[in-house]
């Protein structure tokens, strides 16, 4: 292949400096606080509850058991903040999705013996996704406001799992079955050598990237760097050798939300989401089938709390007519703190785990440093409300900030563009 | 003059926190009881004088007298107590209440609607020779009624001056002169009025003084008597343009191909077995007063209007009726209201601009380049001459003029041959309304047919080589541009002169 002219700066003269300083401009500001805060809290909390747990003479907090526990108590929780932070960014909202969780155990739980695992799964997920489907299709079709159309499935699904469960607590009695569901959730997997893996796909992305950036035209720097970094890694290996071990849920989870980012941050389909979200009537006029990607998000949604529901119900084997309830709060909590906006068209699902993973590290230190559970229901309050009041206002200074910025500059341009049009319409 | 103003600002610069200057040594004066009008173009700084003298800036320098004592107005109420009233452009109205309430909204006292107020009410009419139910909630009131609402609510402040920013932006012709009569009206009983507005021939007709800012500064003030319209966009834009170009627009006897063809549409939202054939190469205008179904055609011809029914062809190949199958045959709607349909708030200038043709740009379809896209925007900032710091900037903080060209750059490298355009040019400058009627006529002379709906009929007429005339969603009349007036459109879109009276001599 040769080596095509980059055409960078053709089209428009003067322009070829602000696409890297964009790029750089964009790095430096998804590291304000006002973006990563979430990550810089989470940073926060772990530091002050290691350093609490070490004066008190417990077992060091950060050691690789609780860390993997913190990671597997808030998978569950996480993967519904995921999905729920698809329906959010899609304009939405949804409070069911505790409910059809709890629904789709139930399911499973008195499926599974009769019918074995997979075809029990599969009733439970299509039920899940029945579920969001009517939450779509009647927030959309119909236009009544998701929070009340959701509110009413929350309340309807909870009674169909009472009507399950006829309001005692059920489990999976076969032993076959038993098996079936423990061997999807309990358990670790173990990755050896994390780091010399770690390197090798650096190392193929970094490849990649630089391909790919050579083939539109642009620079192989950053492909380079990643590629070098692999090459570290790889080399580092042997000598600090480091295994991954993690719960299977947590393993799902990291699966879950790297596809959804990546459809998110790196396909039309995700980029179509944020502006339908946004701007329902601009996306529409722009030729975007506004409904499928609304009520796709709460397809996806229901999909996704049948699946916790059925990884839930493997974990306990069993599930009372409460079970999860009061649960879709903690996960919109997790998606607030993530920094997504309740108004749509706003909010990264990375973001929305590192929130969930928040609540579970307050959570998990409560529990380290015995401090007694009264307290906590304040203190995770406090930390979201909080959390919101960051992003309002980090969201404030931003804006005044990027208005400086563009008024700053447009001097150079404020003579009009030499249009010598006259102009005959003025009145 | 030995009258004191009324109102006088010295000097009076606005800087703010973040190193803008948006005012600097501006002065105005307006006296009792006359109507001062204030023009510039977008960013001129016509919005933050206003925001000063309604007290809602405090300035950073210079003096604000009022009746010719030196004030300092902190907050709006301090300007509202000593009497001034605003009416901003998105009149701030409570929907859900009645219009009673929302005239005396301001009003202190414990109770609600004291009976005393509906006679005050009628005495207010009386003043302003309108009529209005008090009881009907302000929702269900047409935005030409709101917009009285608005100036009955700042008289019943007892407002000495009243300051009116863009009244009639969003006004039909009729509803207009509703607001002008009563301007005139009051003004010779004795309030002032500060006139902000886009449409120059309203300030020369309406206004005694003219006021002209340009970049934070007052270039001119004088009687507007002694003005015409070159002269004062002359002063608005600074720099000296060539004799007005009311061209009659070229006579093209369009030969080209039939591009459009819309037959038998209708749709419960106001449109009545609308048929018409529009060819390449023709810019074709609807022309009809405020409600009278001109924008709902367009929506019903893009299938943006779900309830529509009818056949549309784009070059002989029938369109589904939804706005995806319209933009995938080559169309594109440039909405009304450009922020609630246009722009999406929270992406960059380039993500706004590749949003249509996203896919077209994306790697297999599916995962968008970055990079072109950004040289699309590019592109599309250099054609349209957009003022903005680059590709990365959000469209809210353009001005109204750049952000309705970034609505339009949106469709201009997509393969668009059939371009609609609701009112494009509302609330935009003078130079970027140019530069947008340019636009049209060079997409038209690229092979490109467009529909352009436009309550100003000259601008229609400057740039449409056909004319359509609407009326309660039909169209009643067929036009060539140059063999037809302002005067005629109106009389059409009026319902008069329809049985050919009028005659297009």
């Amino acid at each position: 292949m040769p080596p095509e002219t980059p055409t960078t700066g053709a089209p428009a003269p003067g322009a070829p400096a602000g696409a890297p300083a964009g790029r750089r401009s964009r790095l430096t500001a998804a590291l304000r606080p006002g973006n990563a805060g979430v990550v810089y809290a989470l940073v926060l909390i772990v530091a002050v509850l290691t350093l609490l747990s070490a004066q008190l003479g417990r077992p060091s907090y950060l050691s690789a058991t609780n860390i993997t526990n913190i990671l597997d108590q808030s998978s569950l929780v996480a993967i519904l903040a995921v999905f729920t932070t698809v329906v959010l960014i899609s304009g939405n909202f949804d409070l069911s999705v505790a409910s059809v969780a709890a629904f789709s155990a139930a399911t499973v739980l008195s499926l599974v013996s009769a019918l074995g695992l997979p075809l029990a799964m599969a009733i439970a997920l299509g039920a899940g996704l029945v579920c969001g489907v009517v939450n779509g299709v009647i927030v959309q079709r119909v236009g009544i406001n998701a929070f009340i159309v959701t509110l009413g499935t929350m309340t309807a699904v909870r009674g169909l799992v009472l009507i399950v469960t006829d309001g005692r607590t059920i489990t999976a009695k076969d032993p076959e079955a038993q098996q079936a569901l423990i061997a999807l959730q309990a358990g670790y997997w173990t990755i050896p050598h994390i780091l010399a893996v770690a390197g090798v796909v650096a190392l193929i992305v970094g490849g990649v990237l630089a391909l790919l950036a050579r083939r539109s035209g642009g620079s192989p720097v950053r492909g380079a760097v990643v590629a070098a970094a692999g090459v570290v890694l790889v080399a580092l290996s042997p000598v600090l050798g480091f295994e991954l071990r993690l719960s299977k849920p947590t393993y799902y989870l990291l699966a879950i939300v790297t596809i959804t980012w990546a459809v998110l941050r790196y396909t039309v389909i995700g980029r179509r989401l944020y502006a339908v979200g946004s701007n329902a009537e601009a996306a529409r006029l722009s030729g975007i089938n506004v409904d499928r990607y609304k009520i796709g998000a709460f397809v996806l949604n229901g999909l996704g709390s049948g699946f916790v529901g059925v990884l839930f119900a493997a974990k306990l084997l069993a599930i009372n007519p409460t079970g999860l309830q009061g649960t879709e709060l903690t996960v919109l909590a997790a998606a607030i703190l993530g920094g997504t906006s309740l108004f749509g068209g706003l909010g990264s699902v990375l973001k929305s785990v590192v929130g969930a993973l928040i609540l579970f590290t307050l959570d998990n230190g409560f529990n380290v440093l015995n401090l007694g559970a009264n307290y906590q229901g304040v203190i995770v309050g406090t930390v979201v409300i909080v959390a919101a009041a960051i992003y309002t206002i980090a969201g404030r200074q931003r804006q005044v900030r990027r208005v400086r910025e563009s008024q700053a500059q447009p001097e150079r341009t404020a003579p009009e563009p030499a249009k010598t049009q006259r102009q005959g319409a003025l009145r | 003059m030995v009258t004191t103003p009324l109102l006088s600002l010295e000097g009076v610069g606005k800087s703010f926190p973040n190193g803008t200057v948006a005012l600097r040594g501006a002065r105005l004066n307006v006296l009792p009881g006359s109507v001062h009008g204030l023009v510039g173009a977008n960013g001129a700084g016509k919005s933050t004088m206003i925001k000063v003298i309604a007290g809602a800036h405090a300035p950073t320098a210079g003096t604000v007298r009022w009746k010719g004592e030196q004030v300092v107005w902190r907050t709006p109420g301090a300007a509202r107590d000593a009497g001034v009233a605003t009416i901003m452009q998105h009149v701030p109205l409570a929907p859900t209440l009645t219009v009673l309430e929302n005239v005396f909204l301001g009003s202190r006292g414990p109770w609600r609607l004291p009976r005393a107020r509906r006679t005050e009410f009628a005495r207010l009419l009386e003043r302003v020779n309108y009529h209005i139910d008090p009881d009907a909630e302000v929702m269900d009131l047409a935005i030409g009624e709101r917009q009285m609402v608005a100036i009955l609510q700042a008289l019943a402040t007892g407002a000495e001056l009243v300051v009116m920013d863009e009244p009639t932006a969003s006004l039909a012709e009729g509803e207009r002169r509703v607001v002008f009569d009563v301007v005139k009206r009051l003004s010779a009983q004795g309030t002032a009025f500060l006139y902000v507005s886009h449409f120059l021939d309203e300030v020369l007709a309406l206004t005694d003084r003219v006021t002209v800012l340009r970049d934070g500064t007052v270039v001119e003030e004088g009687e507007t008597a002694s003005y015409d319209e070159d002269r004062l966009i002359q002063a608005i834009v600074g720099r000296d343009l060539l004799a007005v170009e009311r061209r009659a627009a070229p006579p093209a006897e369009a030969t080209g191909p039939v591009l459009l063809t819309v037959r038998d549409l209708c749709s419960p939202a106001g449109v009545r077995d609308v048929s018409f054939e529009v060819r390449a190469g023709e810019v074709v205008g609807f022309a009809g007063l405020l409600g009278s179904g001109r924008s709902e055609i367009l929506h019903a011809v893009y299938g943006a209007d779900a309830r529509a029914r009818g056949e549309v062809l784009v070059d002989g190949a029938a369109v589904r009726r939804t706005p995806r199958a319209a933009v995938a045959a080559g169309m594109a709607l440039v909405p009304e209201d450009r922020n609630a349909q246009g722009i999406v708030g929270t992406f960059p200038i380039w993500k706004n601009i590749s949003l249509p043709d996203l896919p077209s740009l994306a790697s297999g379809r599916a995962l968008p380049r970055e990079r072109a896209e950004t040289e699309r925007a590019e592109r599309v900032i250099d054609d349209l001459g957009i003022v903005c710091p680059g590709p990365e900037a959000m469209v809210t903080e353009l001005s109204g003029g750049n952000a309705q060209k970034v609505v339009f750059g949106k469709w201009l490298h997509g393969g668009t041959r059939v371009f609609m355009l609701d009112e494009p040019t509302a609330g935009v400058d003078v130079g970027a309304k140019a530069d947008i009627l340019e636009l049209v006529r060079r997409f038209a002379a690229q092979g490109g047919a467009v529909l352009v709906v436009s309550s100003e009929f000259e601008e229609i007429l400057a740039v449409a080589t056909r004319v359509f005339v609407v009326r309660e969603g039909r169209i009643v009349a067929e036009r060539p541009a140059h063999e037809t007036s302002e005067e005629e459109l109106l009389m059409l879109a009026n319902g008069f002169g329809e049985g050919g009276a009028q005659g297009a001599a």
